[in-house]
């Protein structure tokens, strides 16, 4: 990316990081939400004035609130990233599946990255969230389970 | 003394938004016919001289009754309004004798002024108010359903994509009417195995969602007609990838601006999910598998492209979720009021 940023790329890269079809999410340090972009509103239903500062916790209850805190709190501290897989942990926030007619998993199962965000100063001030839908991968890695079970 | 007009679409809500663009003061007396047939009959019987003509409509369409209008000397001035906005259809209908095209929804400006460069209205009736009240109109109180309403937005949302095939391909776009159904996922296959007439075919679906409306746009291609796609496309592909990469080119183009055409009628933002090929030279069962446990039922448009001059055929299937219909209708009644 260029060092030096002009005004209409900024709109672009705004644009980008709306239209993307990851979920990216920014949080402060409270766990507070800043940035909800279009593919977080049309999967969870909930467009960003919604959720605009209000905290993760309190709209997703089905987050296993110790579990996110720790790695969150190493992001933090260490400035490096985290990561959840889905074969540990299926999804951070429960969506319904992508493809919910032909689709054969009930909901997405969700890769997650926590990004440490620098603030001005060097600190830490903010956390980005970027959700993965690995529902196919997921569902093929079933079914060759299921095949070499059988087997 | 009150200008005989007509209006002739298949779809009621497609009349209803005519008629509430026309200007108010222009004083016509409306009669409306809901396919080309009963509306050609009504010009014979010197209820019009003004006809307002849809293009796409079952029993007769716009493009016969131009046709046969010419054909018994038949002189109304016709301004036709679809949402087959191919530049071909447009060349057509003017040929055919059409005084002007306005694209679906029909914007009141844009009817104005076009009333007005025909000689139709007169700008300076619309100056001064109209001395007496204008009867209320009929369509007001026609009660749209559902059905109806979801049929003519897909249809001004398959013309755009038409349109843009059209335009990378270089052909002309039969449409059909889109049909519009509510059924159990069970009879999906059913349905599917129809279109396939027997036929192997390839298969790609996309997921879209937004705003509380879901679903899964499903393109089918029968395999006999591959290699007819490729001619159009310029493209010789010599294995089962370079096929895929073809179908998956031309699925973007149709699904996409299908989708964009849908989303901007009812004013939501989709995002769309990677498309998935589900299978290539295979039997409709092998290629879909609906998950039944989760969903009943499904609310399906499905809409068949056909390109004339070739044996070429898609069937694109917008199907939507169950949980959905509320949503979108609810969308549907905030657009019709």
């Amino acid at each position: 990316m260029a060092a030096q940023i002009d005004i209409n790329e900024v709109h672009w890269l705004l644009d980008i990081v709306q239209c993307i079809d990851v979920g990216v999410i920014v949080l402060d340090r409270q766990y507070q939400i800043e940035v909800w972009n279009s593919f977080m509103e049309n999967h969870s239903g909930m467009g960003p004035d919604q959720v605009y500062g209000q905290s993760l916790f309190s709209l997703f209850s089905e987050i296993d609130e110790p579990w996110f805190r720790r790695k969150v709190d190493t992001v933090l501290q260490l400035g490096t990233r985290a990561f959840s897989l889905w074969e540990q942990h299926p999804y951070l926030v429960h969506f319904k599946n992508y493809q919910p007619i032909t689709g054969l998993a009930d909901y997405m199962y969700q890769n997650v990255t926590l990004l440490p965000l620098a603030g001005a100063t060097g600190s830490i001030e903010h956390i980005c969230v970027v959700i993965y839908d690995a529902t196919q991968a997921a569902m093929h890695k079933q079914q060759l389970d299921a095949l070499s079970a059988a087997s | 003394m009150a200008i005989g007009l007509l209006v002739c679409d298949d779809s009621m809500m497609a009349r209803k938004q005519l008629i509430r663009a026309l200007p108010p003061e222009w004083p016509v007396s409306i009669s409306q016919a809901c396919h080309g047939e009963e509306g050609l009959q009504m010009i014979r019987q010197g209820l019009a001289s003004v006809v307002l003509l849809d293009l796409t409509m079952p029993v007769m369409d716009g493009f016969e009754v131009l046709a046969a209008l010419r054909s018994e000397g038949l002189t109304p001035k016709v301004i036709v309004v679809s949402g087959d906005v191919q530049e071909e259809a447009i060349r057509r209908v003017t040929e055919l004798g059409a005084l002007a095209f306005i694209k679906k929804p029909a914007e009141p400006e844009e009817l104005r002024q076009t009333l007005e460069r025909l000689g139709l209205l007169n700008p300076a009736d619309s100056a001064v108010a109209s001395p007496e009240p204008v009867p209320s109109r009929p369509a007001f109180e026609l009660k749209i359903n559902f059905r109806d309403a979801l049929r003519e937005i897909s249809n001004v949302a398959m013309g755009r994509a038409a349109a843009l095939l059209a335009k990378v391909l270089g052909v002309f776009v039969e449409l059909p009417v889109p049909a519009v159904n509510i059924f159990e996922v069970s009879e999906l296959h059913m349905t599917l195995a129809d279109a396939q007439r027997g036929e192997r075919c390839s298969a790609l679906c996309q997921g879209f969602i937004g705003d509380g409306i879901a679903g899964e746009a499903l393109l089918l291609f029968h395999d006999s007609e591959i290699s007819d796609i490729a001619k159009l496309f310029n493209w010789q592909p010599g294995n089962d990838v370079e096929t895929a990469e073809m179908l998956l080119d031309l699925a973007s183009i149709l699904i996409g601006a299908c989708l964009s055409g849908i989303s901007e009628q009812i004013d939501v933002r989709f995002s769309q999910g990677h498309p998935q090929l589900l299978g290539l030279h295979s039997s409709i069962d092998s290629l879909i598998h609906v998950n039944q446990r989760r969903w009943r039922k499904t609310l399906a448009v499905e809409i068949s492209y056909s390109l004339e001059g070739h044996n070429v055929h898609f069937d694109l299937l917008l199907l939507f979720t169950e949980d959905s219909i509320q949503r979108l209708s609810h969308k549907i009644n905030y657009l019709l009021n």
